[in-house]
């Protein structure tokens, strides 16, 4: 292996680095320079968490293997060989130049841990470019030619690499060698400019990726401001963050996003791989600059139910999910808002909720919330004003749990709608009144509790982003949770039947919690079992992002869940949310099959006020 | 074109609508107010006309105490240019009569090539105020209107008949239209048109005293009764007495 090359050949090689690093750099600093152009910083705190997230989801590949697993781990192959191969490659060219980094005998010993994984590399690409180029699943879309010439290289380069350990004879090693050289010179070169730039963002994008999911700009409305105040606050709202800039260059448009969006399953046109990420990249590289979201789909963002399905399956740490910011441009640029929820918004000015109605019979029957007592029972207008009138009875039971545990709890007389559909529909002004209205009803309260998880997470997260919040939100499954483990309640297996659980998008990826409502469901059901798609990675029900509100179409998002669920077989399924409550109530009943008892729709408190043993505090 | 567009200010359809206690009209305070929903549809059509032609001018124009300001300001928040507020208690006003001369009062100085209005409103639903006003002004009128083409000082409108039936008119301009709710897709105000309405012009004038020839009398809610009657006797006497009950006393056969 002690070759030696001549003069010209390390003229060459020195040339053909240079070109392709160069190209390389050039590449990547043209899509950098236009990710600095975007809004607000790239966020870096909670340094250690971030560091461990970029451990987990790239060295170890956490998330590529668990969304799907076979293609997950030959990926896993092809990259942990790829890390073992950095050494080998630098050598591979220091050789070239005749200054070997590792001696005979290193060399000699590294080559047991690589020959091993050059023939996993193979075994990883071969099986990838046969599920890319026969097996062809949908998500992946069209054939990408670069893709298949990225698989030969790889496949090239380990079988150079190994026959390059195999002692040929000093010609055939040096042709082998230049082979080897020049197809990592053109894969470096091709890398920038296709979506295998991956290779270098995703691991920035995964360690920059914000905590928060959903992750959408705050819009401050002023409207005592000045018109020059408005035109250029009006004028962001078309512009990218730098965290939406990376991830549109970190795509590697595996479809993973596609293939879990209800929207898209249910029938729709959203195709968050192309409305929301890739069809701002060509705009994005074409213009030299970020303010490209006038050209999401409009159609399509009025489809999303802003589940965050998408974002939470996204292998390289993009926030796909962007119908708040084409929504937003909608309502507050163009003022062009489908009727319903027009009549929506306008009952949410007038009347302070969805309904547009004056009385709730449910708030006048429940106690009124003094600084004394030690919740503040947030209603929402599901519950308030019966959106699902069996939903009161759901309320009601967690009344008696809270009862039964000596806990005081008072309705605010005054709650307004969180603000929940304005804000996911784009109405950020309504937003504004609402959520200064309701602020200013809650300055006394210390502990919210609530069972609907859209208003817990604006209660608490949203408002938040806004201005400081004196008071802690809980969703009632954790209030549950918590007296059970304290003793104050006690809770007994009584319910018969199989019974499953759908994990709420804003409970489970929005508010992180999936443990709360299970105990509570152990704890009361004799035979729990679980639903395919669970705990973050569950499936909306479809009424979430204001979609409760919009007329029939002609897709069947709403349905999609309602089918896995018949046919899991569950006698009864326990939900935390009153929109799921209400889509699962409505959704179930048509599907359910002529023969077979129709499945019982249920709240976590149902559940628990049904198995309460009452004998405890009191 | 210049186009007059009437908005009014109805209570919404889920509002509560308690009886004054005088019994002569609802208790105001405790209505929420919206905008008429077919004359949502006018100023639509009118802003549309406006901005085919991109020039012209939309002025909206309504009628009642303080609180139709809101519906004005929407209106101008959507793109009307500038109001005319004809102030006035409305308290129990429900002739259409009245109600048209204090319109065709503040408009006839103004020289419209168009006036619309919602078919009729979802309070009283008349449907007569655009066509009295055209009347009082001389102008070509039609009602019903469903679709509108402008062009060569003329226009052309297709009116809803009966049984699934349409009309194409011509009109001459000036003219007066009564537009049907579902024409167009109303548009919902932006935040610029929201800031831009707080500098636009809401003239305020005060109208003539005319006499009006309706008045309300009184409003109540109609009360329901549940009687039981007991038919006896034999199966013959019983379906003779049944029928004439029906007959005379619920008058249902
Ligand atoms: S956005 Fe993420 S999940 Fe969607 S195609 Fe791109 S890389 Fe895959
Ligand atoms: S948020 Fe949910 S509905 Fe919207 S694009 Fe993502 S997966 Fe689809």
């Amino acid at each position: 292996m002690e070759a030696h090359f001549t003069g010209i050949e390390k003229i060459v090689l020195a040339l053909g680095i240079s070109i392709t690093l160069g190209s390389f750099a050039y590449e990547v600093w043209r899509r950098l320079r236009i990710v600095f152009k975007g809004h607000q910083y790239l966020p870096v705190d909670r340094f250690g968490t971030r560091i461990w997230r970029v451990i987990r989801e790239v060295f170890l590949h956490e998330k590529v293997i668990k969304g799907r697993f076979w293609p997950g781990l030959m990926h896993a192959l092809v990259f942990w060989g790829f890390v073992v191969f950095g050494l080998v490659t630098l050598d591979h060219f220091a050789i070239g130049f005749g200054r070997p980094l590792m001696s005979h005998s290193v060399h000699k010993l590294y080559s047991y841990i690589v020959i091993p994984f050059s023939i996993l590399v193979l075994v990883g690409i071969l099986a990838l470019a046969y599920r890319r180029f026969v097996s062809r699943p949908k998500a992946l879309g069209k054939i990408s030619p670069t893709s298949g010439l990225v698989a030969l290289f790889i496949a090239i380069l380990m079988i150079t690499y190994l026959l390059g350990e195999t002692g040929l004879s000093p010609m055939a090693w040096r042709i082998n060698w230049w082979i080897h050289s020049l197809v990592i010179l053109v894969f470096m070169f091709l890398v920038p400019r296709s979506k295998h730039l991956h290779l270098v963002l995703a691991p920035l994008n995964i360690f920059f990726r914000p905590f928060q999911q959903p992750d959408h700009t705050t819009v401050n409305i002023d409207l005592e401001g000045s018109e020059d105040e408005l035109d250029s606050m009006l004028a962001d709202l078309t512009r990218l963050t730098k965290n939406q800039v990376l991830d549109v260059f970190s795509c590697v448009e595996c479809g993973r996003c596609i293939d879990v969006c209800p929207a898209n399953r249910g029938g729709g046109i959203l195709d968050p791989k192309n409305h929301f990420i890739l069809d701002l990249r060509q705009p994005l590289l074409d213009s030299g600059d970020v303010d490209v979201l006038g050209g999401i789909n409009v159609e399509a963002g009025w489809e999303c139910t802003t589940c965050q399905a998408c974002t939470e399956v996204c292998p390289v740490g993009n926030h796909v999910e962007k119908s708040d910011e084409i929504r937003r441009l909608e309502v507050l640029v163009e003022g062009k808002v489908p009727q319903e929820y027009q009549k929506l918004f306008m009952n949410l000015q007038e009347s302070g909720n969805t309904e547009g109605h004056t009385d709730s019979p449910l708030a006048d029957r429940l106690p009124t919330y003094t600084p004394d007592k030690e919740y503040v029972l947030w209603l929402g207008c599901f519950a308030r004003y019966e959106l699902d009138p069996n939903f009161t009875k759901s309320v009601e039971n967690f009344t008696k749990i809270l009862e039964v545990a000596n806990v005081s709890y008072g309705v605010l007389e005054n709650e307004h709608c969180s603000g929940d559909p304005a804000n996911r529909l784009g109405d950020k002004l309504t937003y504004t009144m609402l959520r200064e209205h309701n602020m200013k009803q809650l300055a006394q309260a210390r502990k919210v509790v609530t069972l609907c998880p859209h208003c817990a997470l604006n209660l608490e997260k949203e408002y938040g982003k806004y201005t400081e919040i004196n008071y802690s939100v809980m969703h009632h499954t954790q209030v549950i949770e918590q007296l059970m483990n304290e003793g104050r309640i006690e809770v007994e297996k009584g319910t018969d039947g199989k019974v499953t659980f759908h994990d709420p998008c804003n409970l489970s990826r929005m508010l992180d919690e999936v443990d709360a409502p299970r105990t509570a469901i152990r704890a009361s059901a004799e035979e729990f079992f679980e639903l395919e798609e669970l705990g973050r990675n569950t499936l909306c029900c479809g009424a979430g992002g204001g979609l409760w509100w919009k007329k029939e179409t002609q897709g069947r998002t709403h349905l999609v869940r309602a089918e896995q669920v018949v046919a899991s077989q569950a006698d009864t399924l326990i939900t935390g949310c009153n929109f799921c409550f209400g889509m699962m109530n409505q959704g179930l009943k048509p599907l359910t099959p002529e023969g077979r008892s129709e499945i019982q729709v249920k709240d976590v408190a149902d559940l628990v006020a049904e198995n309460l043993v009452e004998t405890t505090t009191a | 074109m210049k186009i007059a567009v009437l908005v009014k200010q109805v209570p919404g359809a889920e509002s509560p609508l308690p009886i004054h206690s005088n019994q002569k009209w609802v208790d105001e305070d405790a209505v929420a107010y919206v905008m008429n929903e077919s004359d949502n549809y006018a100023l639509e059509e009118a802003l549309q006309i406006k901005e085919a032609n991109s020039e012209g001018e939309v002025v909206v124009i309504s009628l009642g105490p303080d609180r139709i300001q809101k519906v004005i300001r929407e209106a101008l928040a959507k793109g009307a240019d500038r109001a005319i507020h004809i102030q006035i208690d409305t308290v129990g006003a429900i002739d259409p009569l009245a109600t048209a001369s204090h319109f065709a009062d503040a408009l006839k100085e103004e020289n419209f090539d168009l006036i619309f209005s919602g078919l009729q409103s979802d309070d009283f639903g008349m449907a007569q105020t655009g066509v009295i006003i055209g009347e009082m002004l001389g102008m070509a009128t039609a009602s019903l209107v469903m679709a509108i083409e402008t062009g060569g000082g003329k226009i052309k409108v297709k009116r809803e008949l009966e049984a699934g039936w349409f009309q194409w008119v011509s009109l001459s301009l000036p003219a007066s239209l009564t537009i049907q709710s579902g024409l167009n897709t109303p548009r919902y105000p932006s935040l610029k048109g929201i800031m831009g309405a707080k500098k636009k012009e809401i003239k305020v004038v005060t109208p003539n005293p005319v006499e009006a020839n309706q008045s309300l009398e009184k409003i109540y809610v109609p009360h329901s009764d549940k009687q039981t009657v007991m038919i006896e006797g034999s199966v013959d006497q019983m379906v003779e007495k049944l029928i004439h009950t029906f007959r005379n006393d619920i008058k249902v056969l």
